[in-house]
């Protein structure tokens, strides 16, 4: 008999629940190096069927398995069971409005990603070959790219939390300053006066959850403070 | 559909269950110090009148001072100045780019909170 790892999952069914409540589950420990979200397909595929969460690649590319973790905003394929206190409190991203069980509504988060023009804007003229960039200001796009959008960081806010109708949060944010440091991209300037507002951007009051938070190891608070600094730059 | 119609759908819980980090934990305590410090300009003032109203005045204020009550506001606006200070220089280093990496946020976050510590107790000490 394998050691049984204990968890309490949120669960909300629109149609049946008035409201959400913590459901507790047992599941055996199968094999070291066990993800939390293996535990959750193991009740999902032999205890309960009902329970709905988001899952694809199961390696921490897609993004799709952010939850919060004890407290803590994480993706549940790369966060080993071990080591987790017990029982294991599972949520969804906080702050988010609730679809079912661990689902949430991410339409604002991606509505917010699209505010802030993710892609090469250019007004020269398209080159015959691919655009070139020096690998110095390649190396200028590390610790952005690498974001998968899984919202973990923007979900993990209080100023997002608070005025998250506004404020752009973490993601749009680092998503927005890995842009503006591009340089192959022509849309700077317009960038920067999209950004400059009291809302957008300077809600920020570096809090530095979205960094102690994001699975990837990124830094959307320094992604930030590099937007204030090119905003800064520009005016002396 | 049945689910459209009803009541609307729950927002997941937030403040009441993210656990509390210490860069979280520095940046509402500079929130905090710095309204401690407003409130304390009044009484820095107050303490100014008392001294400038002869020595009737100066004496009422020292007796203030030196009373219970007088000495924990002392203390808890000095512990809230130390520590606005500090993390205030912490996030001017920050916005120049001195400490942007993970580590340090981290790091600059723990330095001043041991500051501050350091600090409360020495002056309670002293006073």
């Amino acid at each position: 008999m394998s050691e049984l790892i204990k968890l309490e999952i949120y669960r909300f069914n629109p149609e049946t629940d008035e409201k959400p409540y913590m459901q507790s589950f047992e599941v055996p420990l199968e094999k070291p190096g066990m993800k939390l979200l293996d535990a959750l397909n193991y009740i999902k595929w032999n205890i309960d069927g009902t329970l709905s969460y988001r899952r694809s690649c199961g390696e921490g590319v897609c993004g799709s398995d952010g939850f919060n973790i004890n407290g803590v905003n994480g993706l549940g394929c790369i966060t080993p069971l071990e080591g987790l206190k017990q029982p294991i409190q599972i949520r969804p991203l906080p702050s988010m409005v609730v679809t079912r069980d661990l689902i949430v509504d991410m339409t604002h988060f991606f509505d917010q990603y699209r505010q802030i023009k993710p892609w090469l804007q250019s007004k020269s003229p398209e080159p015959e070959n691919e655009r070139l960039q020096s690998p110095e200001d390649r190396a200028k796009l590390d610790g952005s790219y690498e974001c998968i959008l899984c919202g973990c960081c923007t979900t993990s806010c209080p100023s997002w939390w608070w005025n998250g109708d506004r404020f752009l949060g973490p993601a749009a944010l680092l998503q927005a300053n890995r842009w503006i440091q591009d340089s192959r991209d022509e849309a700077t300037g317009e960038r920067l006066d999209e950004l400059e507002d009291a809302f957008k951007l300077y809600r920020c009051h570096q809090i530095m959850n979205c960094m102690e938070t994001c699975p990837k190891e990124l830094n959307p608070t320094k992604a930030i403070s590099d937007i204030k600094r090119a905003l800064t730059k520009r005016k002396v | 559909m049945a689910g459209q119609t009803s009541k609307p759908l729950p927002l997941s819980p937030h403040i009441s269950i993210y656990r509390w980090r210490l860069t979280m934990l520095a940046s509402i305590m500079h929130r905090a110090s710095g309204v401690l410090l407003i409130l304390g300009v009044p009484l820095a003032l107050w303490l100014l009148l008392t001294m400038a109203h002869g020595h009737i005045g100066y004496f009422y204020g020292l007796t203030w001072m030196r009373s219970t009550y007088g000495m924990m506001i002392l203390w808890l606006v000095s512990t809230a100045l130390c520590y606005h200070t500090c993390n205030g220089i912490r996030f001017l280093l920050l916005d120049i780019g001195y400490t942007d990496s993970r580590e340090m946020m981290k790091l600059s976050a723990k330095i001043v909170l041991a500051i501050t510590v350091v600090f409360a107790v020495l002056l309670a000490v002293w006073l």
